[in-house]
């Protein structure tokens, strides 16, 4: 992807964030609305560095959580590993193509979900509630990365990521 | 020319993974944090971070039911009106049929109309935020219910707002009987294929009762629930304990999803409030 200034990428955060709360505590569209929030975190992470990036990620999972009474602390972890390893693919993957990002978002938030299903099963209560993982995972986890890679992708051109060479 | 002009660099990534692996060590610490310190956070983000945008809802909820239910407020007060002509003598024969039978004054339950708002985001699926608090008297365990019966009970209460869990929540139970009284048993969310497909369970059915589907499942009174609230309609047999007892689905009442202006009982009520339901008592 190509780099973009500093401060584009923390408004765009901020503007994102802003968007993902309105959206869906807001006016409560739940998966009618894309996952801005993974949206902005995954596009941060690799422009902000491997520790602010695990920052963002766990402040957004909390956010999260804090609304979620039965699996407290799965989006926390979600969101956190999730940016680490968006940070990391940074020295892996110099790829600066829209193809590149397409993949990097739609496998990146579909982590985001595989690894929420699995930390909502270590809380009691989040087990009980969590829906099989091939219809919670696989089909939901897959239409909500397919919506949100698409979202990403407009996003991108807007700010300027991953500008073809 | 300096000889180890990578080595700031390197210190600085040396920095970002201790700081990382701190940040994961904590965040995966939150998972096992106990349940008052879970709350504490979640109401620390609620009232902070995140008010604008439940207030947002709140607003939009209000206007929405408001103006959905102007028409069928209307309707509504002129049947009262007509219904209200005749029932001050109604009233007052009744508390004078009341005296002479020695029977004590029938508790009214004391309710507040709240908005539900969802929150929307992943693991918060189960629960709902109504916009009266502590200050309106709501207290824990304190039953939401809708126009057609029960949708669940007050979870946690701050001073002007209160997170409840509806009965699609796995730790929703509740004591019920059948609307004649012939049994009682326990009622439970049990997961379907998917989430719209959540159902009911009413367990302790007595194995030689036959139970007619459609048949109304109320609160029994045993529990923190008061007595009479429906649950749901028998739907069908689900399993059979050949030694002593019956479960049967139900079709809940509530439509988790058109859930949108509730009644929370208050503390105001009664002390107990088992007892307001209760059928009369000779004073």
């Amino acid at each position: 992807m190509s780099r973009v200034g500093s401060p584009t990428i923390w408004v765009l955060v901020v503007v994102l964030t802003v968007l993902h709360l309105l959206l869906h505590v807001g006016l409560s569209y739940e998966r009618g609305a894309p996952d801005l929030l993974t949206l902005s975190l995954l596009l941060a992470s690799r422009e902000v560095g491997l520790g602010r990036a695990a920052g963002l990620g766990f402040a957004f999972g909390l956010v999260e959580d804090s609304l979620s009474v039965l699996s407290f602390g799965a989006n926390t972890v979600a969101m956190t590993l999730v940016a680490c390893v968006g940070a990391l693919t940074r020295d892996l993957f110099v790829g600066d193509s829209r193809l590149f990002l397409v993949s990097y978002l739609l496998i990146g938030k579909w982590s985001r979900d595989a690894a929420h299903w699995v930390a909502a099963g270590w809380v009691e209560s989040g087990a009980g509630l969590r829906q099989p993982f091939v219809e919670q995972v696989v089909i939901a986890g897959g239409i909500a990365s397919v919506y949100m890679a698409a979202v990403g992708i407009a996003v991108a051109v807007v700010a300027g990521f991953g500008r073809e060479p | 020319m300096p000889p180890y002009g990578t080595e700031p660099e390197s210190n600085g990534r040396h920095r970002d993974l201790i700081v990382a692996g701190v940040i994961l060590v904590v965040a995966f610490s939150t998972l096992f944090l106990s349940r008052t310190t879970q709350q504490v956070i979640s109401t620390a983000m609620q009232v902070t971070v995140l008010r604008p945008f439940i207030e947002v809802q709140r607003r939009l909820e209000s206007a929405r039911v408001r103006a959905a239910r102007v028409d069928s407020m209307v309707a509504r007060i002129d049947s009262l009106s007509a219904l209200l002509t005749s029932h001050s003598a109604l009233v007052d024969e009744n508390r004078t049929l009341r005296d002479l039978l020695e029977l004590s004054e029938r508790a009214t339950p004391e309710y507040v109309p709240a908005t539900v708002l969802r929150p929307g985001t992943p693991g918060s699926e189960s629960m709902f935020i109504v916009d009266v608090g502590r200050q309106d008297g709501v207290r824990n365990g304190s039953p939401v219910v809708g126009p057609f019966g029960l949708l669940g009970v007050i979870r946690e209460v701050r001073q002007r707002d209160a997170v409840g869990m509806d009965w699609s929540h796995p730790d929703f139970r509740a004591s019920a009987m059948l609307e004649d009284g012939s049994a009682y048993g326990l009622v439970a969310r049990r997961a379907g294929a998917f989430r719209e497909k959540d159902r009911l369970l009413i367990n302790g059915i007595p194995f030689n009762l036959h139970v007619d589907a459609g048949l109304m499942v109320v609160t029994s009174g045993l529990g923190v629930l008061p007595r009479g609230i429906p649950i749901g309609r028998v739907e069908d047999e689900a399993e059979t304990d050949p030694e002593w007892r019956k479960s049967y689905w139900l079709t809940p009442v509530v439509r988790l999803g058109a859930a949108t202006h509730v009644l929370v009982l208050t503390e105001r009520a009664s002390p107990e409030v088992s007892d307001l339901w209760a059928t009369d008592s000779v004073r």
